[in-house]
């Protein structure tokens, strides 16, 4: 990656499609911010009563207060430490192990579920390996953590719906979110420009795979898909407490370090993350094709929105891997990078 | 034990929260829904209180609100049936508000702030009594509270011992010092609740030559209370404030913004001298009945610093204590020490020695917010930054001072304040025309180390929270000309090393450099608006000002 060609506010990496910069070096999406897609205030940092209005609607109200989308990451974890022991609410852990979760984060779940006496339900299933192997193997631009998160949704909201739960609770920090956190649904928004290309390509493989494959029949083209059709069975809300809460990781990841004995991965990307193996493919191909990762697009977000360091950023976006890490992933899905 | 406290739905709304005792967190919500003297639920300054104080809304043991509705409510309709029919549209007005959350405070917290806690309510100058002495360095004190108006009454006096307050003596609405000050600051063109520290100024201007007619539309016993003739003014009917009759005495009316002439003056030199004279009465009464040393003072109209000071010239008392969130704000923590100290009979363990009760932003939030703006900014170590921004100073330069934990009261005392050089004869005008676009005849206040403060103005006791207004030494008027107002007082602010190291070391700085202890102090912010928050705030009222640099923490910003 040629240092030349990242925007010299954020740290997004010019792809002369969805992202451009001008001639200071300053890329399109922060000229829009600065003109006037800056939030105030309070849309940056919705009140923590506005959450806990929308808890205490639905408390009680279904066998279980929330679930907590649990990945064992820090933001997660947290997240679900801040609805049992801030909240005090009734809260279901549940994390999904598509085969590639890393060993660090099933374990910090684990852990965390015990230590918080929350029920936990871990579901395992190699339903989409298949498509994984398939979008490799045809050289798909679509992005592989977007259908897996699409996935995950689904499933997600299926299981709110089974137990008859209003909240859905993720680990998404406020650069994780769209601009409206309080009405934030989506982790990539297709409308965000900077989403739009993996979006398209990400769409139309599906739009097609769909088609020629029976299994994914109804698999949702989309998250916005995802949640419009579970809306029609099951209302939910879906938020995260880091959009209402003033606490910066470092203070929270001490507090579950101590309280929870979470562990980062041994090797994740981004640094500092316990994201899975399939991951350092999904990063490797966005590279490739779009220039950037969602990850680049939540980080730029975050420097612009001043919570986090832009060199700390591009520290924690260097890769970290190479194709020996590559090929013993993509082995277990018959597949070989050259 | 955390105890929160709460003001509000009058003006200068504010939340404080009280754990074991010491007060951790306390600000108003104007700083935070930019709307200057915000009378709203102050959901924002709950939030900060809450989140800054490491607690969660579920561990709030108490809630206090600062007066009793329906007592106050009681009033209010009693008062609109005497005024009936000129009171009805005023009623109408107001009464839904009254329905909708003013009567239902409870209801209120529980649905917008999920706190479901009992609320207890005292009454509001009780309120501004214990905001003055539970949290005073006195172990007995007389307290005198006056404003407006709380329920019924509009000044109160009492005597603090322990953690106990005993109320002696009330003077009620509509006898109202505070009533009659805002009434004269409307009729003076200023703006009700805003402009009275603007007629406090005006007066150094003028003659108190209204003074005897003041004495006749309002008659004062011996004990120093009063009774105001209710013909002059207009207190029910949600108009103006002053009668016809006030105004066939007094002249007509100055227009808002108009031109300001020699009348002008004396009416404000004459309710000013009026103000002193009650206040002095009362308080020479209240220090022969009771006999105690010290003195603690709460309410609006103790934010009148030439008033405070001339009372502890005059009245016998040898230490006064006013606490810094003088007016309705400081209810917040009123309530909240009073819970804690007097209604649950917890000793007192908490000395309010400094104001800085508000958010803070740390040096990497800061870095982060600079290197996303368009502006050049450099970092400095402590010691550099002090001797640089000092010189700067020195060469006149305005400078935007931001630091640590915003202050608590409508004062800046060193955290957001707007600093300049006090020895240029010019530097009121500069101030004026390049930042705060203030009235001409309004002085600029000093912050002073406190250990060379006596060197240079005739204070009586430590001034921190710029309540205090004396004499400038004869000797210094002419060294510091931009601070010195038309009578030849200042406005003091002593800073102490202890509770404000960062902006001593400033002024230590400048003194090093010109031999004067002293800098202009003035809030950070611009005409009209509330003080500055967070560092987003303080960097675009410095783009929209000729400020020439703006420090945040250890970053210089300069244009």
């Amino acid at each position: 990656m040629e240092k030349s060609k990242i925007c010299r506010r954020c740290v997004l990496v010019e792809n002369g499609v969805d992202v451009r910069l001008n001639q200071e070096g300053v890329c399109n999406i922060c000229l829009d911010y600065s003109e006037g897609g800056k939030t105030d205030n309070l849309q940056r940092n919705p009140l923590e009563s506005g959450f806990i209005k929308i808890l205490n609607k639905t408390k009680g109200k279904g066998e279980y207060d929330c679930l907590v989308m649990c990945s064992g990451g820090k933001d997660s974890t947290a997240a679900l430490y801040f609805m049992k022991k801030r909240y005090k609410l009734n809260a279901l852990a549940f994390t999904f192990d598509h085969s590639f979760e890393s060993k660090e984060a099933l374990e910090n779940v684990k852990n965390a579920a015990e230590a918080l006496k929350a029920d936990f339900l871990y579901f395992k299933s190699e339903f989409m390996k298949e498509m994984f192997c398939d979008i490799l193997k045809n050289n798909s631009k679509a992005v592989l953590c977007h259908v897996c998160s699409i996935w995950y949704m689904d499933i997600v909201l299926k299981t709110a719906a089974r137990f008859k739960i209003p909240v859905i609770i993720g680990g998404w920090t406020k650069g994780q979110c769209s601009r409206k956190a309080e009405s934030a649904r989506e982790r990539f928004d297709e409308k965000e420009k900077e989403f739009a290309s993996m979006s398209k390509e990400t769409k139309e493989f599906l739009n097609m795979y769909k088609k020629t494959n029976p299994k994914y029949r109804d698999f949702p083209l989309s998250m916005r898909e995802a949640i419009t059709r579970a809306g029609k069975k099951h209302k939910c809300v879906i938020l995260s407490p880091h959009w209402f809460l003033p606490f910066e990781s470092e203070e929270y990841v001490e507090i579950i370090k101590r309280e929870l004995g979470w562990k980062y991965a041994a090797l994740s990307y981004p640094a500092k993350s316990t994201n899975c193996e399939l991951n350092f493919i999904s990063v490797y191909n966005s590279i490739k094709y779009f220039g950037y990762t969602h990850y680049h697009v939540e980080m730029a977000k975050m420097v612009r929105e001043g919570v986090l360091d832009r060199e700390e950023a591009l520290k924690n976006l260097e890769i970290n891997f190479d194709k020996t890490l590559l090929n013993k992933i993509a082995a277990k899905l018959d597949y070989r990078f050259d | 034990m955390n105890v929160l406290g709460v003001s509000c739905y009058y003006h200068d709304a504010a939340a404080c929260l009280i754990k074991d005792g010491h007060v951790v967190a306390a600000a108003q919500e104007e700083r935070f829904n930019r709307r200057k003297f915000s009378a709203q639920l102050p959901v924002c300054a709950i939030n900060y209180c809450v989140q800054a104080g490491g607690i969660a809304f579920n561990d709030i043991d108490y809630v206090g609100f600062y007066e009793k509705p329906f007592l106050k409510f009681s009033r209010v309709l009693i008062n609109h049936l005497k005024a009936y029919p000129f009171s009805l549209s005023n009623f109408l007005k107001t009464t839904p508000e009254w329905l909708k959350d003013r009567l239902v405070l409870p209801l209120v917290l529980k649905k917008e702030l999920g706190i479901k806690k009992e609320v207890f309510f005292i009454k509001h100058h009780l309120s501004h009594a214990a905001s003055a002495f539970l949290v005073s360095p006195f172990e007995k004190a007389a307290i005198l509270t006056a404003d407006g108006v709380g329920e019924w009454a509009t000044l109160s006096c009492g005597l603090g011992e322990g953690n106990s307050i005993k109320i002696v003596k009330e003077i009620h609405y509509p006898d109202s010092l505070g009533l009659l000050y805002t009434a004269i600051t409307t009729y003076l063109g200023f703006k009700a609740l805003a402009g009275e520290g603007k007629v406090m100024g005006l007066a150094a201007y003028g003659k108190p030559v209204y003074l005897d007619k003041f004495r006749k539309i309002v008659a004062v016993n011996p004990d120093g209370s009063f009774q105001i003739d209710e013909c002059y003014f207009g207190f029910n009917r949600g108009g103006r404030m002053y009668s016809d009759r006030f105004v066939k005495m007094f002249g007509p009316a100055r227009e808002p913004e108009g031109k300001i002439d020699e009348r002008h003056s004396d009416m404000a030199a004459s309710v000013q001298a009026f103000t002193e004279e009650v206040l002095i009465s009362i308080a020479r009464n209240l220090n022969a009945q009771l006999g105690v040393k010290n003195l603690c003072l709460a309410g609006g109209l103790f934010l009148n610093c030439v008033a405070n000071h001339k009372i502890l010239e005059n009245t016998g008392f040898e230490k006064i204590f006013v606490q810094p969130a003088a007016g309705d704000s400081g209810g917040a923590l009123g309530v909240a020490a009073y819970i804690y100290n007097t209604f649950l009979n917890n000793p007192r363990n908490f000395v309010m020695k400094h104001a800085y009760l508000g958010p803070e932003f740390s040096q990497g939030h800061i870095k982060r917010i600079l290197r996303m703006s368009d502006l050049n900014f450099k970092e400095f170590n402590e010691q550099e930054l002090y001797a640089y921004v000092a010189g700067k100073i020195a060469k006149n330069k305005i400078v935007g001072w931001f630091q640590g934990r915003m202050e608590f009261g409508p004062r800046a005392l060193g955290n957001r304040s707007i600093l300049a050089n006090p020895c240029n004869p010019e530097m009121k005008e500069l101030l004026n025309s390049k930042v705060k676009k203030r009235e001409q005849f309004r002085p600029y206040a000093p912050a002073v180390l406190a250990e060379r403060s006596r060197e240079f103005f005739a204070l009586k006791d430590d001034s921190p929270f710029m309540l205090l207004a004396c004499a400038v030494r004869e000797d210094k008027k002419k060294l510091i000309p931009a601070v010195t107002h038309v009578d030849t007082t200042a406005r003091v602010q002593t800073v102490a090393q202890g509770s404000n190291p960062r902006f001593w070391q400033l002024i230590k700085a400048f003194e090093k450099i010109t031999g004067v202890p002293i800098l202009i102090n003035t809030s950070f912010n611009l005409r009209g608006e509330p003080i500055v928050c967070s560092p987003e705030e303080a960097i675009e009222c410095f783009k929209n000002s000729e400020m020439d640099i703006l420090v945040l923490e250890n970053f210089v910003l300069e244009k």
